[in-house]
């Protein structure tokens, strides 16, 4: 600090705010560094406002974007060498185009020795859950599905198997938050999203901030950026994703207990009217799985959904002793 | 060991919940609005269900509570850049004057300018600034994880994120 030299017309208590700021979010400030901070605040009325100007500063900066300087950045290579690499290793080892139901098996086994063991939460066909991390992040898991958290001291680390869950992720810097999904890890600084994995299908939807996406096998990879509005999605073993708009509401509306489709094919309603009720729900024949849907699905009971289902698709409902079974209405 | 650290963490809630109250009614002006960032503090520590590994405990409740609040100008700041959005797409352009459909847009226009003053600024940087603020910053890496990526020291990172942010605070109004 002694040596740093005034910025002409900087005031010093702009300075003195920045350096407090910084040394706050190092992560190695002690309860002691925080009562000094208080002292420093308490010094004069021009602190707290040069503060708070920086913290508005801070938050603004969430939206700004800064052009990147191409090729020599090997963040997750040597970022973080403890966990990432030795993850990689063990999951380029296994076979680099391993199905992520492989990885997922073996995954406890490849979580480094040093960090805590991951938790595990599952949901049963029907159950929702919501969890609340030590961190303060939400995380609203969706029926049938499974994911494991592991929060370490140098990152937050969730790994997907079949899920759907929407995230709201605290914000902090000095523990970035990581997913793995399938081939694909996804990374957050802090913002809130939906992201499904189902049949070997990623798909992320943004609601608030901005997210990113590389290979998981490729970690120095030039990272897709997702931001609000926007889908992403991407089919496991293939090296393609695409990012196109969306409304985000879509993606999250099954936290309200509906379904919306815009063009989507009726083996993924059928998919998720399975998850949603624990009744297998099935098309009859590839003609019908293919079939496109657009609507709004209210999930409030399985019959009234299957009716509805009948009435705005060309569809005719049928049970039977292994589950629910849906056909193709004839033309004409 | 989950309770254990949790239970610790309470613990030092507790203990220095008077110290908390006093410290947040300094920052936000209002011994109220600090006792109900308090209580949050402790709501969000009572909710806890994942693991804990938090070896600074009275630290960590001091910085939960000021992201609490970062967390809240987030929110109200997004309602500027959201109205910013709007604005981009029901503005009418009339050579370089803009015709707004509403008078009251000013706050947006005013956060979309600031935001272009913003990434301006940005590239102003040194390239090693530059490369240390957008890991930390934008990429969520740690100070201990920059210095590790970059080859440099944990002070050197601080220097780089204390230049970037005077730099900043210098060129904006």
């Amino acid at each position: 600090m002694s040596g740093e030299r005034e910025i002409p017309g900087g005031d010093h208590a702009a300075e003195e705010a920045a350096s407090w700021f910084v040394r706050l979010q190092g992560g190695a400030a002690t309860g002691a560094d925080w009562l000094a901070f208080e002292g420093w605040l308490q010094a004069a009325p021009a602190h707290a406002s040069a503060y708070e100007a920086l913290e508005r500063l801070w938050v603004d900066l969430d939206n700004a974007t800064l052009v990147r300087d191409l090729g020599d950045c090997p963040v997750m290579r040597s970022a973080a060498p403890r966990a990432v690499n030795a993850n990689r290793r063990a999951w380029i080892g296994a076979g680099a185009a391993l199905a992520a139901s492989l990885v997922l098996a073996a995954g406890v086994g490849l979580w480094p020795a040093s960090h805590v063991k991951p938790q595990i939460f599952r949901t049963a066909p029907g159950q929702t859950r919501q969890i609340t991390l030590a961190d303060g992040t939400h995380i609203r898991l969706n029926a049938a599905s499974e994911i494991s958290i592991s929060l370490d001291r140098d990152a937050r680390r969730v790994r997907m198997a079949d899920a759907e869950a929407v995230f709201d992720v605290t914000h902090d810097p000095a523990r970035p938050f990581l997913i793995a999904v399938g081939d694909r890890q996804v990374r957050v600084v802090g913002t809130e999203f939906n992201l499904r994995h189902r049949e070997g299908m990623v798909a992320l939807t943004v609601r608030r901030g901005v997210v990113e996406v590389r290979p998981v096998d490729a970690p120095q990879a030039q990272p897709t950026r997702v931001a609000v509005g926007q889908q992403l999605a991407h089919a496991e073993g293939q090296s393609a994703q695409t990012l196109s708009a969306a409304e985000p509401d879509a993606a999250f509306a099954w936290t309200n207990g509906q379904l919306i489709y815009r063009d989507r094919p009726l083996s993924e309603v059928a998919g998720d009217l399975t998850r949603r009720f624990g009744v297998p729900v099935r098309a009859a024949d590839p003609q019908t799985a293919a079939l496109r849907f657009t609507g709004v699905l209210v999930t409030d009971d399985e019959a009234a959904v299957l009716r509805r289902l009948e009435a705005f698709a060309p569809v005719t409902a049928s049970r039977h002793a292994d589950g629910v079974v849906l056909r193709r209405k004839r033309a004409g | 060991m989950d309770r254990d650290g949790k239970s610790a963490l309470i613990a030092t809630y507790l203990e220095r919940r008077a110290d908390l109250v006093r410290f947040f009614t300094l920052r936000l002006r209002s011994s109220s609005a600090a006792e109900d960032l308090v209580q949050e503090i402790y709501v969000r520590l009572a909710s806890v269900d994942g693991l804990s590994d938090i070896q600074n405990p009275a630290a960590y409740l001091y910085r939960l509570g000021s992201n609490l609040m970062l967390d809240r100008l987030r929110g109200q700041r997004r309602t500027a850049h959201r109205d910013a959005a709007w604005l981009d797409s029901q503005t009418t352009r009339m050579g370089a004057h803009e015709v707004s459909p509403e008078p009251s847009a000013e706050a947006a226009v005013a956060a979309r300018q600031r935001l272009a003053q913003l990434n301006a600024a940005l590239t102003e940087l040194g390239a090693q600034t530059q490369r240390v603020f957008r890991m930390h910053k934008f990429e969520g890496l740690s100070h201990p994880e920059v210095a590790q990526a970059l080859g440099i020291s944990r002070s050197a990172v601080e220097k780089h994120m204390m230049q970037a942010l005077k730099h900043l605070l210098a060129r904006l109004p």
